[in-house]
């Protein structure tokens, strides 16, 4: 079963490379024991232990499902006319498997008219199943969905308000757009239905009619039916539904539409919202949160309309429902924002129910919540320093929980409780999950660098040295570090046991680079400093981060300024080395510090190591104002990210790379954040050391900042190749993906009027094979083994936006050029595309393309990677050629 | 907009498709290829239940050997998605009786589909009361064999009532002998550290209620906490009984408690849905009785040797006993051998959590059974570390004891007809997380 399931993987991963849009009941090959597994549960069996021996060789290529359903074909058809007794029952079971192979992914969309045939039944059961397929296949078939609409239309017209309530939801979820004309109908009576149920479902399948043609939902006039039902309707449900339909669609339309947007601006009046608060029992507790949600937004006239609606609201937060609790605790927040003192008091109110969410319930909900409990207490932690003890970590949390607790227990630290807190961090530093060490390591000196008394918690620090295991020296000697340039009045402390380190111990670059600037800076107090720089110079080769040998070299020039005589053969060493080095920062800084010294020791002196001023205030990495921002969408996604709405929902924001990276190795989540957001730094007139105490920092791991120091690979006899990928790596500033692209797009231009005089070889002109081919696996391989040796934008003529319909019509153009296409995928606005194409002459010379096409802005993203990258740019040349042709006849 | 889901994916361990529900069409059908690439087959499983990949947002939960994954593409409220999960696992659980898991989703998908349909439209949660909700499925939940509990008879044809005063109960309801169940569930929750001193302490209880009662009955609870018997005293302009009062930090309830006559007079009074559901919850934080308290001592004898010694004091009334006591004692991973003497149950060494095991089926109150091991490791030359040791775990169960010390004063039923019911209390202290560091 296991091989079985790989194969299946196999087959799977492919698919994702048609990264935006497939539909999910195409065929998954699946081999013929594992439905027939299916089929064993779908009995009903309880027993089901998958067969024991390993399947020996399912062939990949054989949907092999398709022996099952045209044997259900056949049993469906011998029913659909039979009257005898008991054929239901033989109909449910067949209808059970039909559903049942397609929530495996079997298509069985063939089934249709058999299916449709089959369920003139009055039996309810059978329609619902007869429905639910329709549902699924409907898109995919929009011919045959006309054979539904006769059979859905006659039930919603039955007696029974269930089966109409069922006909004309599954009405509205056929989803294609040639049928909306059969819709408006049956929508209109639901929508005055008497019974309850009918007018639920018809409000929202407004909302569906809408995504699926908006101007037949406007032009019947549903939207103002749907506002007249929401303000008289006597079943909450519906009045709940109609409210997320209008949000949505006075949203949708009010970049359109003036009168939308002064319906939207409606929904805000008081009338409504006082209609809706004094309803709000009614509602069941999802609606509740709607509703509470829309009187955030809403603006009260005076205090006295603040204090009545929080009087009314006040018991929401009692609340047995979380998610109630937690949307009337933004509306308090909200309304109380212009009055310091109630805000405050609100604060207050809330904590408890707050630290009940959290200590109660589902682990993933009490996560939601203490992610909103984490946004207050960075926002005030004042209010919460006397319940420190609440987010002490249990041994068994997870790292996620335990992270936010170790962030709140430094944020609320105060003279008070400084004390009981680090007593408690010291706790978890000796823990044996290294991460959760780290953490709670650098929570102890965050509180140092907040607190003005730091005797006794640089005691603990220093304690932690000794404790000797790696990882807690080395996040040790970067606090240190950061502690010594706020407080240099401890560096005599600190150096007498930083001094017994041995570097040996020390591997991890981050730390390896705090201790050398000690090293360097108190040179003069550590006696032996020299030596221990010079040991480390003479392993100058075996040491990998460039980041180290930058601080190494700064450092032994300190050390030589200070105490020439023991340093002088260290320096010649270190200089030697430096201007040796093949990267090229350290490289530079040799080479200055070189001249620097042969023109004058005293500038020198003044530059490389002036008097210090200690550092007060160390940057925050998020800004005020993206604070406030996620403070305004409390109760969201926002709050568990930690940014804003717009850095993760736009895709402007997001990046126009983000697909690709799938393929390779992803970064996603929070950690991208902090590209996105430029950290300011107080370098403290320090400015050859690269050193912030933001963890955020440290957290972008491995990837982005070796990365970044790492010379990039590239041919040097093309320059222009060299220059984009560096703009690709962004060297120091985590820059917005998108000034990203465009400063490749400046520099393109650049290059593009300096290209005629560049020194390097006009290129051949390029062949490519006409019929190339590259089987997925293989394309799959080298997308992920081949670095990317280009990155552009280019705009698309008009004509050929307006051609792109449909993903295929590019696809055929480029195949006129001799680029083929192997995966594709997307809707308007944005299309994605994977190309390929061999040179002529080799049978090795791939290009791999993937190009992402964004129909509203005009701009293609361009990405090639190649086997033989010298030509890469060439074939991007062409490329764009063949891409700007596009659409002209 | 609190959550426009746009689809909610079940998958076994595996990650195969169990269930799949495409409420929108803002996502592809490939994301679950994209959970499982990037959560379930990477080591970000088990990291954070909320992760983007790509434009979307997946929040995903375990129950049992089952993920729900629920994909949105828009900025949704987090809390509700979760607590919707919650709640429809909590209504699949009484439609299938009981279990959770791979073979009762299989055995009940087309059920689960219709309730999916129900419980959601377009991405937007609907009605998850189970009474509203057996008017509209057709199908019933296929129990397993091993499930006690009766199927529950259909209803028969019952008026459509989506709404009304009392959503959560059915007009009509008759029972032949009117019961009332009340369970006062408390899990308490301890942090003391090596020097005998309490950390955080707090109790987390819930009051579980299983009503059997005919008609509209109007019920009232009352608690000996602090604030409802000063109330209560007040009204009636009574001295207050002596008496132990409890003071609860906080309180939620079920939607059918009338929250108004809490916040003004202080009493529970609330019109209950059939069954069995959760009544209120609280948290307490101060005067909590702990059930028992641990003393440890641990030696190292050396680089090969430690020797263990814990004693257990339960410190709840004589007559009372606890139930299912294990008390769990780390020790380091390089364990060779280990031998034991216990006064009472049984002690072993458990190789695969790393831990002295000592289980007491019956732990009666006022007694101090103590355990002391001899624990030989394996001297290992790299390890020049000492070992940091995590702290002590129990677990443990207490009937007719709450660490809170919270009771039922009373509860009263009022039904039109007047009827007789008859009402049952019982109390239980759990253990939540139980620390003692060492």
């Amino acid at each position: 079963m296991i091989q079985n399931h790989f194969q299946v993987c196999a087959g799977i991963r492919f698919v994702l490379l048609h990264v935006i849009c497939q539909d999910f009941d195409r065929t998954v090959k699946l081999s013929d024991q594992r439905i027939a597994w299916i089929l064993q549960s779908s009995r009903g069996r309880s027993s089901m232990s998958p067969p024991a021996q390993p399947q020996k060789s399912p062939s990949p290529s054989q949907p092999s499902g398709k022996g099952e359903v045209s044997d259900l074909k056949l049993q469906l058809r011998q029913l659909a006319g039979s009257r005898a007794p008991g054929t239901d029952d033989a109909k449910r079971e067949l209808f059970k498997k039909v559903i049942s192979y397609m929530t495996v992914g079997i298509d069985v969309s063939s089934l249709f008219s058999e299916m449709v045939m089959c369920s003139a039944t009055s039996d309810t059961v059978l329609k619902k199943m007869c429905y639910l397929y329709v549902g699924n296949y409907a898109k995919g078939n929009p011919d045959l969905a006309l054979l539904t609409i006769n059979f859905l239309q006659k039930d919603c017209r039955d007696e029974d308000p269930m089966i109409r309530g069922l006909a004309l939801r599954s009405l509205c979820s056929l989803r294609v757009a040639n049928l909306v004309e059969y819709l408006v109908g049956p929508m209109g009576s639901g929508l005055k239905d008497n019974n309850g149920y009918v007018r639920t479902v018809a409000t929202i399948g407004v909302l569906k009619l809408y995504h699926i043609s908006s101007t037949t939902c406007i032009d019947a006039d549903f939207p103002s039916m749907l506002k007249d039902l929401m303000l008289n309707d006597p079943d909450a449900q519906v009045v709940a539904n109609c409210l997320s339909a209008l949000q949505e669609i006075w949203s949708l339309e009010a970049s359109t539409s003036e009168e939308a947007s002064r319906e939207r601006e409606a929904l805000l009046s008081k009338p409504v919202i006082y209609y809706l608060l004094n309803r709000i029992k009614d509602f069941s507790e999802w609606a509740q949160c709607l509703v509470l949600d829309l009187v955030v937004k809403y603006i009260p006239s005076d205090s006295n309309e603040i204090f009545d609606i929080m009087n009314l609201l006040e018991d929401r937060l009692q609340h047995a429902n979380g998610a109630v609790v937690l949307a009337t605790i933004k509306v308090f927040l909200h309304l109380t924002l212009s009055m310091t003192d109630v805000h405050q008091q609100v604060y207050e109110r809330i904590k408890a129910p707050l630290l009940t969410l959290v200590s109660s319930g589902s682990q993933e909900l009490s996560y939601a919540v203490l992610c909103h409990l984490h946004l207050l207490v960075m926002r005030a932690p004042i209010l919460f320093s006397s319940d420190y003890k609440h987010f002490y970590c249990q041994y068994n949390e997870p790292f996620y929980v335990k992270k936010l607790k170790l962030e709140m227990l430094t944020a609320v630290a105060n003279e008070s409780n400084t004390y009981e807190i680090v007593t408690e961090l010291c706790e978890y530093a000796a823990n044996v999950d290294v991460p959760i060490a780290r953490e709670s390591i650098r929570a102890v000196g965050k509180i140092a660098l907040q607190q003005y008394d730091v005797n006794a918690i640089v005691d603990r620090l220093l304690q932690f040295l000794e404790m000797d295991k790696d990882h807690v020296t080395a996040e040790t000697l970067v606090l240190v570090k950061d502690l010594l340039r706020k407080y240099p009045q401890w560096s005599h402390d600190c150096i007498a046991v930083v001094g017994n380190i041995s570097s040996k111990n020390v591997q991890e670059p981050k730390a390896k680079a705090a201790l050398i600037w000690m090293l360097g800076e108190y040179s003069q107090d550590i006696s032996d400093a020299p030596y221990i720089l010079e040991s480390l110079v003479e392993n100058w080769e075996d040491e990998h981060s460039a980041e180290v040998r930058l601080h190494l070299l700064t450092a032994v020039l300190k050390c030589f300024l200070r105490r020439p005589p023991e340093t002088q053969k260290a320096l010649g060493a270190a200089l030697a080395a430096g201007l040796a080095d093949s990267h090229q920062d350290v490289h530079d800084r040799a080479l200055f510090y070189y001249r620097l010294l042969q023109y004058n020791v005293n500038v020198t002196e003044r530059v490389v190591d002036p008097p210090k001023q200690a550092v007060s205030v160390f940057a925050d990495t998020q800004s005020s104002e993206i604070k406030d921002r996620i403070f305004d969408e409390f109760n969201s996604l926002s709050v568990v990210y930690q940014k804003p709405s717009y850095m993760f929902t736009d895709k402007e924001h997001r990046g126009p790379f983000e697909f690709s990276e799938e393929l390779g190795s992803l970064s996603v989540g929070v950690e991208s954040a902090h590209n996105v957001i430029p950290a300011q730094r107080v370098d403290a007139n320090d400015n050859d050391l690269l050193l912030s105490t933001s963890e955020k920092e440290e957290n972008k791991g491995p990837s982005s900042n070796g990365s970044s120091y790492n010379a990039p690979v590239y041919d040097g006899s093309i320059s222009l190749t060299v220059s984009q990928t560096q703009t690709e790596t962004p060297y120091s500033s985590p820059a917005l993906p998108t000034q990203a692209s465009q400063s490749t797009l400046a520099i393109d231009d650049l290059l593009g009027l300096g290209l005629p005089a560049a020194p390097s070889p006009v290129p051949p002109p390029l062949k490519l094979n006409v019929r190339a081919a590259l089987d997925p696996n293989t394309f799959q391989r080298k997308w992920g083994q081949l670095p990317v040796s280009l990155t552009q934008e280019c705009s698309i003529n008009p004509q050929g936006i307006a051609a792109l319909t449909t993903p295929q019509v590019l696809i055929r153009h480029m195949q006129g050029h001799s680029i083929h296409c192997i995966a594709s995928g997307g809707q308007a606005p944005n299309f994605k595309f994977f190309f390929f194409a061999q040179k002529a002459e080799e049978p090795a010379g791939f290009f791999l393309v993937e190009c992402v096409i964004n129909t509203s802005s005009s701009k293609a993203q361009i990405k090639v990677k190649a086997d033989d990258q010298s030509t890469s740019q060439v074939f991007s040349d062409l490329f764009q050629s063949a891409l700007s042709k596009f659409g002209k006849l | 907009m609190p959550v426009a889901a746009s689809a909610i994916y079940f998958l076994n361990l595996r990650g195969d498709v169990l269930i799949n529900r495409l409420y929108r069409d803002d996502v592809g059908g490939n994301m679950v290829d994209a959970f499982r690439m990037h959560i379930m087959q990477t080591k970000e499983l088990g990291t954070c239940p909320v992760r983007q990949i790509g434009g979307c947002s997946f929040f995903y939960m375990r129950i049992s050997n089952v993920y729900i994954v629920i994909v949105v593409s828009s900025n949704a409220n987090v809390a509700c998605a979760f607590k919707f999960v919650v709640e429809a696992v909590a209504l699949f659980k009484s439609y299938f009786g009981g279990a959770f898991d791979e073979d009762a989703i299989r055995n009940n998908f087309v059920l689960i589909y219709e309730l999916l349909d129900e419980i959601m439209d377009f991405g937007y949660p609907q009605n998850l009361a189970p009474e509203i909700l057996k008017l509209y499925i057709t199908q019933e939940g296929v129990r397993s064999p091993f499930s006690s509990k009766p199927a529950d008879k259909p209803v028969p044809n019952a008026t459509l009532q989506v709404t009304g005063a009392v959503g959560w109960r059915r007009e009509g309801l008759v029972y032949k002998k009117n019961e009332v169940f009340l369970d006062i569930v408390e899990s308490v929750n301890l942090l003391m550290s090596s020097k005998g001193s309490v950390l955080r302490c707090d109790v987390t209880g819930k009051v579980l209620m299983k009503c059997f009662l005919s008609g509209m009955p109007d019920l009232k609870l009352g608690l000996n906490d602090k604030i409802g018997l000063e109330k209560e005293s007040q009204l009636k302009s009574r001295p207050m009984k002596s008496g132990k009062t409890i003071e609860l930090d906080d309180v939620t309830f079920h939607h059918c408690v009338n929250l108004t006559r809490f916040n003004s007079e202080k009493t529970v009074s609330f019109v209950p849905p059939d069954g069995e559901f959760e009544l209120m919850k609280y948290r307490i934080t101060e005067g909590v009785n702990l059930p028992f308290r641990v003393l440890p001592t641990i030696k190292e004898l050396g680089r090969t040797r430690m020797e263990v010694n814990v004693k257990v004091k339960s410190v709840f009334g004589a007559k009372m006993f606890a139930l299912g006591v294990v008390i769990k004692v780390p020790v380091p991973k390089q364990t060779a051998k280990t031998s034991f003497q216990v006064t009472s149950g049984r002690a072993k060494y458990n190789a695969s959590i790393d831990c002295l095991v000592w289980k007491i089926r019956k732990f009666p109150g006022q007694t101090e059974p103590t355990m002391s091991a001899e624990v030989e490791l394996i001297s290992t030359m790299t390890e020049k570390r000492s070992w940091t040791r995590p702290p002590i775990q129990m677990e443990f169960q207490v009937p007719m004891f709450t660490a809170s010390g919270l009771r039922v004063r009373f509860l009263k039923v009022w039904e039109k007809s007047g009827y007789n019911t008859v009402e049952w209390v019982r109390y239980i202290t759990k253990a939540g997380s139980y620390e003692i560091r060492c």
